[in-house]
């Protein structure tokens, strides 16, 4: 093709080109939103798996909730707390003859704490007393 | 016939008229229209811009020109006065094809009348004809009626100053006119701009998010990994999902309770939750059964006795 022919099309070479740039842009654009969709999804579901794990390492990783069982025994007086044993991260503990208050404070305790509460019964052992025996892990 | 070797970088000029020899060309050329060609009037007007003078220009013609033929008109200041132009572009072209000028060839057409202060003494454009200025218009004159021993002009019209010349080639040449090229060139053109920034803006739309990942990620880089990120969260996940369903039943079985309503036992394990609630009257005790079974528990009624009963 030589320049006379260049010449005499350059109209048609013009909308060819402007046609050219309009089509590469909307395939631009068209990958653009396309990589925009897809990325979005995948970032956005990495962000909330960061922070979910984050969320839930410092709700159930159990840090520092070694010290904080300690007030499950003294929430209670003493001669309530039949039985109390912490093991590695492990709390099995019985009570008894409790009041239905101490039974709603030291279950309130115990729900506001991060453990995973693996066992728990409460038995009404006469009129408005009660025996509360549970195991729970961090 | 004569073969103009056009190897100059500016293009050639040929004089145009209607005694001149068939050519052959390799190189565009810009052609100078005698006044064979085209209908020239000078006028006084008081306009301002070209385009004003161009509208009124086949007004001007009207006793001039054949009008029933599509003419072409031209205008340009010169001096105080407008230079008008009629032409047939038609007609050009076919003379132009019978001395061997292909219009595509032609870059631009300009009038002798252009340069008619250069022409105050005639200058020879074949055996016949020569082209002067009379009276400040340019005329073809036969050199019949000129004296045998006038020296005629030479004129270089390579070297001449012309400014007011006409486009030829888009609209002629080519299937697109110059008109339609340049609109549907700037649609074009805009619709692709457009189409780049609109690309630019969704693209720049999740910077946002990136850059929140890539700080996430640099504060922990082990969470860059999935499978670590999936095996943390499927450790975690199902913990967080039974301890929280074991709280909140805990927190329903409460709200049920009363001082008509007494909790007698309350079981959990890591399958489900148990408890019975003594009621002191059938009406407590349905209405206790009503709420439980809101909250999506098992009732089993035993007289006043309820056992609710929640899987996990």
């Amino acid at each position: 093709m030589n320049l006379m022919t260049l010449q005499r099309y350059k109209n048609e070479i013009i909308l060819f080109v402007a046609f050219l740039f309009a089509l590469f842009s909307f395939l631009y654009k068209h990958s653009a939103s396309s990589y925009v969709e897809e990325n979005r999804a995948k970032i956005n579901r990495q962000i909330s798996d960061i922070l979910a794990i984050e969320n839930y390492k410092g709700q159930w990783d159990g840090k520092g909730l070694a010290n904080k069982v300690k007030v499950l025994k003294s929430i209670v007086p003493a001669s309530k707390v039949q039985s109390y044993s912490k093991k590695s991260k492990k709390l099995v503990a019985k009570y008894v003859n409790l009041t239905a208050d101490e039974l709603n404070r030291l279950n309130n305790k115990l729900i506001n704490m991060p453990v995973r509460i693996t066992n728990l019964k409460i038995k009404e052992s006469s009129k408005n007393i009660f025996t509360m025996e549970f195991t729970c892990k961090w | 016939m004569k073969i103009l070797n056009l190897t100059a970088k500016q293009s050639n000029r040929i004089l145009i008229h209607k005694n001149m020899e068939p050519i052959k060309l390799e190189n565009s050329v810009e052609i100078i229209l005698t006044p064979q060609f085209y209908t020239f009037l000078r006028e006084e007007l008081d306009i301002k811009f070209a385009y004003q003078a161009k509208q009124i220009a086949g007004s001007l013609f009207d006793d001039y020109i054949d009008t029933s033929l599509e003419n072409q008109y031209h205008v340009y200041k010169c001096g105080d006065l407008w230079c008008f132009f009629a032409y047939n572009i038609k007609e050009i072209d076919l003379f132009l094809e019978s001395v061997g000028i292909e219009k595509h060839r032609v870059s631009k057409i300009y009038f002798a009348q252009e340069f008619a202060n250069e022409l105050s003494r005639p200058l020879s454009l074949s055996g016949d004809y020569a082209l002067q200025s009379v009276d400040g218009i340019v005329t073809m004159i036969p050199k019949r009626f000129l004296g045998d021993e006038l020296e005629y002009l030479t004129l270089n019209t390579d070297k001449l100053k012309l400014k007011n010349g006409v486009t030829m080639g888009a609209s002629l040449n080519s299937f697109v006119s110059l008109k339609e090229t340049i609109i549907l060139g700037s649609l074009l053109t805009l619709l692709g701009t457009s189409f780049i920034v609109e690309g630019n803006r969704i693209k720049s739309s999740i910077a946002n998010e990136d850059a929140k990942l890539t700080t996430l990620i640099d504060e922990n880089p082990k969470y860059g990994s999935s499978l670590l990120r999936d095996s943390i969260l499927n450790k975690y996940k199902p913990i967080d999902t039974t301890e929280r369903a074991k709280r909140q039943t805990m927190k329903d079985i409460s709200r049920l309770l009363s001082s008509k309503s007494q909790l007698k036992e309350l079981n959990i394990n890591e399958k489900s939750i148990s408890a019975v609630i003594d009621t002191q009257s059938p009406s407590i005790s349905k209405q206790v059964s009503e709420h439980a079974k809101v909250k999506k528990m098992k009732v089993t009624r035993t007289g006043l006795t309820l056992k609710l009963e929640v899987e996990l």
